[in-house]
């Protein structure tokens, strides 16, 4: 088990700590990405495709050359003369190219950039261009796409980013370019009460109020960016990999994010402006529009047909999912997308007897990549819809149900792999009696009709994964943090700061995040899969554990005295056998005979796991842990215009142990108010692969109108062994057995069980009127 | 390219209008900002009408309100004298869109671009108000009822512009309600809307006026008499039956024809349910939909 | 082009716009006001929120040329002791904090207009905003916050 660190004075960890930079965001003097000083930029816009599956047979640049302003033309073949299958980029599969070539595959896919001094005169040039297509069949529905042609890829194309995908590598004739499959037990040997329906998950954005922004220029012979990513160490790779440059000739800074819940990782603008930027020797430059943005990446839209089976004792006995993501054009990271949340698809729960087959199939649609739960909601919405319904056709309480089969400490998952700190019951419990579950309410009023509902949710955090961190001692006694995490509202900074402190005795405020930059900090994964406060956490805990024990060495050959006598408080180091103290700002002072000095400490923090079996999906530690999660919810549903109104929404996750207390409660909020929007009406709508929606004006965010009268927050803490101080992340936990519990509420007000999302009040009227 | 004109009196505007080839007033500009923005506005010419004085003005006159084209949205709404005058039009006004928009967005620029989805038109309609349009040859009156001509189509012709809203006083013992329903996030256009203004004529009868947004091609009016003494049941039924042949709304995200038709049908009855004064049922008027917003 | 002058926070500064240049992009190159930022480009969100006058603006729906004479306040001119900003803070209404100044002068704007809103008035008055990391309920108890502030000193200066 873990063990708090002992330390004589204030506790950093498990503090309201307020963001260190709360007051300049507040303000309004907070630099994102585009607000940071940079060369003068020339400004990039795009000509985009007007057809979703369609061969280029010619492209007439000349009237926008003309144009005023313009400085260059670049279209996607002139790029690919110059770096040949190197173009394409992506995390999974290097099958996306940063301006289209040959083909075209959704609508709105960049084929041409324009280079000009201002983005208006960019932007009209770009107007100008003339593209002529041979159409192609496009395919726009996931179903139709898994049965066969058209194609929308020739053949796959795994990258050399995840090693296990390389025996994909030429396959032709399919769109679906991975498939995980997990076998346990055979679900067809039993018998019992089965319920099974076909779910939907449609596509929804991310919108982070910050839009997408990227600059790149050369610097002699480097390449230097600026863009709002929340993964700088794979961006440089991979634009190590695109312009053929070791490592330490691609530079990639960062900046505060303004949201991104996924939309800003991996390869968005940033193979684009590199590669203009090297082609053409030019400062450049591109924000995308909020319109644009809405193509740049979208969550995966998911078709889950699935069962559940439970035996005379109301246990839990089988499970089937067929889940099927929809990734569009290019695949990102949609092959891990359809693992990870494959791997968790039969729910928390001791099943014997599971079968899950999940797909991710290519369309002609803009990319799916990652959003907050990477997956993990659309098959919860499944499991969860399934195991209420089995609740109530077996006359059970829907709770009670649940409790009976959750997984608990110790239980091996049906993945295989044990659990450990994920709280499932701890976490159901408390929303369910925030909420007042099984306490009587008026169940009518005139057009009104109440119920009320409850969902749980299993994520596995990414894994393997590696985080470095250094801190740097100052003389004076305050730290430098030198990590690659990127603060996107998450509260890094001010996390790891307190974790820094916590091991170091500094106070609020000592210690300082510097902002990535590639140059500087060291590599990262990703910041993203709420991995950053276990892994960088622990990074940074290790590292200023070197740090104190640097310290001690310093302090124990100051005084002559062995080390293990030497303690490190927050008045400095303390010797108990002479009593001497000696402040870290003189024992440095005394160490180096200089003032302003930087004494350094490192450390790395790996986790491993054991690859899932290819045939049967099994693994004995799949992931390095899990994330559990609860909401329960009391709604009303008005049956004269079937809009939902949520009256009490509580949400719990089980957390380790909160670093920061305020900050863990924000993220369960502000994940379930994202989960209300996917609930009821956040969706992206396409006709014919054209988004009908693609604008703030059409695409519907929760607004302070669409909170539920009361939201309750609830922190679970179950110490994970191994977790900095016990602690896990919380970014994804609560949006993922959101809608689930929304849905189940409006059953039990309604009657009627819904198996798309969202749940719109017209949906709700037309299942109310089948019923009747 | 489009060319920006600053005139700075009324015969000046109506020059630029009339000489160009496809003009545009700017008023409060939102709506063409949009347009612009989405690239769907193809104007020669804006004509900005920021600086032509006296436009702005909210005047008390004997018959009721005469209101200039670059009054916004919010001063309608918190104006003592069209909350007074006319409070329906007040109400209405304060629902359009969010406070920072009606900041900006002005009476004539909203009435202009002809949008069906609109609040204001619906109690414009049923406050019987007349649109003043000015031009070169002059100055006419369109009833508000007959402004709106076809899809995003209005009574306003090359060389005009809306020069004034006239909105007669609402009378003191009318009734008055307006529905508004969203049927996604709370804060969206509306997918159905009704405003609905019940006046006393004289021997005991009632005018029951009806004007409907977001459920037609163009925004829809209507009205029909009562009784005074017919209970309200009975009224909603007839307002019911007298909108459903006039429902005719245009399928989109925010759902399909029938389910606005259907969420018409209720923003019709609470309209009226709480806009009819006395019958026997009245505690049925406190709003059965509940809360006036969310 | 049209020659203007703007007063932005307490800053008075003729210059030359083009006649659809955005007030918005003339606030931030001309200005350097961090706090106006284009989240959507229809007034839909408020990020680009800045207050003309002591009325709340969609600076990126407002050509420049047409605010001759304007007063504009943005959050980042506001003074060092700002109530608002205080709450704000202190309430840690703030998640990526990108959206929140738009939110911090609505709320100035409705303070000036209403010192003791209701409930149901914070949240009509907030409807146009979009907090996308869901900071409501932080940024609805600073603005209460701020108003009980606000009440608190007046009642100081009157008595």
């Amino acid at each position: 088990m873990t063990t708090v660190e002992s330390r004589s004075s204030v506790a950093a960890v498990g503090e309201r700590w307020a963001r260190v930079d709360g007051r300049a965001k507040v303000r309004g003097e907070l630099r994102y990405a585009a607000d940071q000083p940079v060369r003068p930029c020339l400004d990039v816009a795009l000509h985009r495709s007007t057809r979703p599956h369609a061969k280029i047979t010619a492209i007439d640049t000349s009237r926008a050359l003309a144009a005023e302003g313009v400085v260059a033309v670049v279209t996607g073949a002139d790029l690919y003369a110059e770096f040949g299958d190197r173009l394409m980029t992506g995390p999974a599969f290097s099958d996306q190219p940063c301006l289209a070539y040959g083909k075209v595959r959704y609508v709105g896919e960049p084929i041409v950039a324009v280079i000009a001094h201002g983005a208006k005169q960019a932007r009209e040039a770009a107007e100008l261009i003339e593209v002529s297509y041979d159409e192609l069949e496009p395919v726009h529905d996931v179903d139709k796409a898994v049965q066969g042609a058209p194609f929308v890829h020739d053949e796959l194309r795994p990258s050399i980013v995840f090693g296990d995908l390389k025996h994909l590598r030429g396959k032709r004739d399919t769109n679906v370019n991975y498939e995980y499959n997990l076998r346990k037990g055979d679900p067809s040997s039993v018998s019992g009460t089965t319920v099974s329906y076909d779910f939907w998950c449609p596509p929804t954005h991310h919108v982070p109020i910050e839009l997408p922004y990227a600059a790149a220029w050369c610097e002699g012979e480097r390449l230097e960016l600026l863009a709002t990513t929340q993964t700088p160490s794979y961006v440089r790779q991979s634009l190590a990999d695109l312009l053929d440059l070791p490592l330490n000739r691609v530079r990639v800074r960062t900046a505060p994010l303004g949201g991104s819940f996924g939309a800003k990782m991996y390869d968005r603008l940033e193979p684009l402006v590199a590669a203009l930027a090297w082609t053409q020797k030019m400062a450049v430059k591109i924000t995308a529009t909020r319109e644009e943005a809405f193509l740049l990446t979208t969550r995966h839209g998911c078709a889950v047909a699935g069962s559940m089976t439970a035996d005379e004792n109301g246990m839990i006995v089988a499970s089937t999912s067929d889940v099927r993501y929809d990734t569009g054009a290019y695949a990102d990271v949609g092959p891990r997308i359809t693992a990870k949340s494959g791997l968790v698809a039969p729910g928390p729960y001791k099943i014997e007897n599971v079968r899950v087959r999940s797909r991710c199939v290519y369309t002609n649609k803009p990319s799916a990549g990652p959003f907050r739960g990477f997956g993990v909601p659309q098959v919860t919405w499944a499991h969860e819809s399934l195991a209420d319904e089995l609740a109530r056709q077996l006359g059970e309480d829907p709770v009670e149900f649940r409790r009976r089969n959750m997984l608990r400490e110790g239980d091996v998952a049906p993945v295989g792999t044990p659990m450990h700190s994920a709280d499932f019951l701890g976490s159901l419990d408390a929303v369910t009696e925030a909420i007042g579950w099984g306490t009587p309410f008026v169940k009518q009023e005139g057009t009104l009709v109440r119920g009320r509902g409850v969902a749980v949710g299993v994520k596995a955090v990414l894994t393997p994964t590696i985080s470095n961190a250094v801190v740097q001692l100052n003389q004076d006694g305050s730290a430098s943090l030198l990590i690659s995490t990127i603060d996107m509202g998450q509260g890094s900074d001010t996390i790891m700061a307190q974790i820094a402190a916590e091991v170091l005795c500094l106070g609020e405020g000592d210690v300082r995040v510097v902002q990535a930059d590639t140059d500087v900090t060291p590599y990262d994964t990703i910041t993203a899969g709420s991995r950053s406060t276990y892994h960088t956490g622990n990074a940074v805990r290790l590292a200023a554990e070197n740090m104190r024990d640097k310290l001690v060495e310093l302090a124990a050959e100051r005084f002559g005295v062995a080390a293990t006598d030497i303690k490190l408080t927050s008045d400095g180091l303390v010797s108990a056998q002479t009593q001497e103290t000696v402040s870290v700002s003189e024992l440095l002072h005394g160490h180096f005979g200089a003032r302003g000095t930087t004494l350094t400490a490192e450390a790395n923090f790996t986790t491993s796991w054991q690859p899932y079996d290819h045939e049967n999906g099994l693994s004995p530690q799949v992931t390095e842990h899990w994330f559990a999660g609860a909401a329960a919810v009391q709604l009303t549903v008005d049956t004269a215009t079937g809009r939902v109104h949520i009256e009490h929404l509580a949400v719990a996750g089980d957390v380790g142990h909160a670093i920061n207390p305020a900050m863990v409660e924000q993220q369960l909020s502000g994940a379930a108010i994202m989960g209300i929007g996917h609930a009821l009406f956040d969706q992206m709508v396409f006709d014919e692969g054209q988004i009908l929606n693609g604008t703030l004006l059409d695409y519907q965010l929760p607004s302070i109108k669409d909170m539920p009268d009361k939201l309750t927050p609830i922190i679970i803490e179950s110490p994970h062994r191994t977790g900095p101080f016990g602690a896990k992340g919380v970014g994804e936990t609560t949006i993922i057995p959101l809608a689930p519990a929304i849905a189940n509420a409006v059953r039990d007000a309604t009657g009627v069980r819904i198996t798309q999302l969202p749940l719109t009040p017209e949906r709700i009227l037309t299942a109310l009127e089948e019923q009747s | 390219m489009t060319a920006y004109h600053y005139p700075t009196t009324l015969d000046e505007t109506c020059a630029l209008l009339d000489d160009g080839e496809d003009t545009m007033v700017y008023g409060g500009g939102t709506a063409v900002q949009i347009l612009l923005k989405q690239g769907v506005l193809f104007a020669t010419d804006l004509v900005d009408i920021g600086g032509v004085p006296g436009l702005d003005e909210i005047t008390e006159t004997s018959k009721g309100l005469r209101v200039g084209p670059l009054v916004t949205l919010r001063r309608m709404e918190t104006s003592p004298i069209v909350r007074r005058v006319a409070p329906l039009a007040a109400e209405v006004y304060s629902r359009v869109a969010n406070p920072r928009v009606r900041n900006t967005a002005s009476v004539g620029g909203n009435i202009a671009h002809g949008d069906y989805r609109l609040d204001p038109p619906t109690a414009l309609m049923v406050l019987d108000a007349t649109v003043e349009l000015t031009s070169r040859r002059g100055s006419r009156k369109v009833p508000a009822r007959e402004f709106f001509v076809d899809f995003q189509q209005t009574a306003l012709e090359h060389g005009e512009l809306v020069s004034a809203i006239e909105i007669p006083s609402q009378p003191e013992s009318a009734g008055a309600h307006f529905a508004k329903l969203s049927s996604l996030a709370a804060n969206d256009w509306p997918a159905a809307s009704a405003a609905a203004l019940v006046v006393e004529r004289s021997r005991g009868k009632r005018d029951v006026r009806l004007g409907l947004g977001a459920l037609s091609h163009v925004p829809v009016f209507l009205q029909f008499e009562a009784s005074a003494d017919t209970s309200v049941d009975d009224v909603v039924g007839a307002a019911k039956e007298a909108a459903t042949p006039l429902l005719d709304p245009i399928p989109d995200v925010r759902g399909s024809s029938d389910y606005k038709r259907r969420l018409g049908l209720v923003a019709v009855e609470e309209a009226v349910r709480n806009s009819w004064k006395g019958g026997s049922d009245d505690h049925r008027r406190v709003s059965i939909f509940g809360r006036r917003r969310r | 082009m049209r020659e203007i002058e703007l007063k932005v926070n307490g800053l008075r500064r003729k210059l030359g716009v083009a006649d659809d240049e955005l007030l918005l992009d003339v606030l931030r190159r001309e200005f350097g006001a961090t706090s106006v930022r284009e989240g959507c480009g229809v007034g839909a969100c408020g990020a680009c929120t800045a207050l003309v006058g002591g009325k709340s603006v969609s600076t990126c729906l407002s050509r420049a040329a047409r605010f001759d004479g304007a007063e504009i306040t943005t959050a980042d001119g506001l003074p060092a002791d700002d109530e608002v900003v205080d709450e704000f803070v202190a309430n840690r209404a703030m998640q990526c904090g990108y959206c929140i100044p738009g939110f911090v002068m609505m709320a100035h704007e409705l303070l000036g207009e209403n010192p003791q809103p209701t409930d149901e008035e914070v949240v009509e008055h907030l409807e146009g905003n979009i907090c996308r990391c869901g900071t409501y309920s932080e940024i609805h108890a600073a603005i209460k916050a701020a108003a009980a502030r606000r009440a608190a000193r007046n009642e100081r200066a009157t008595a």
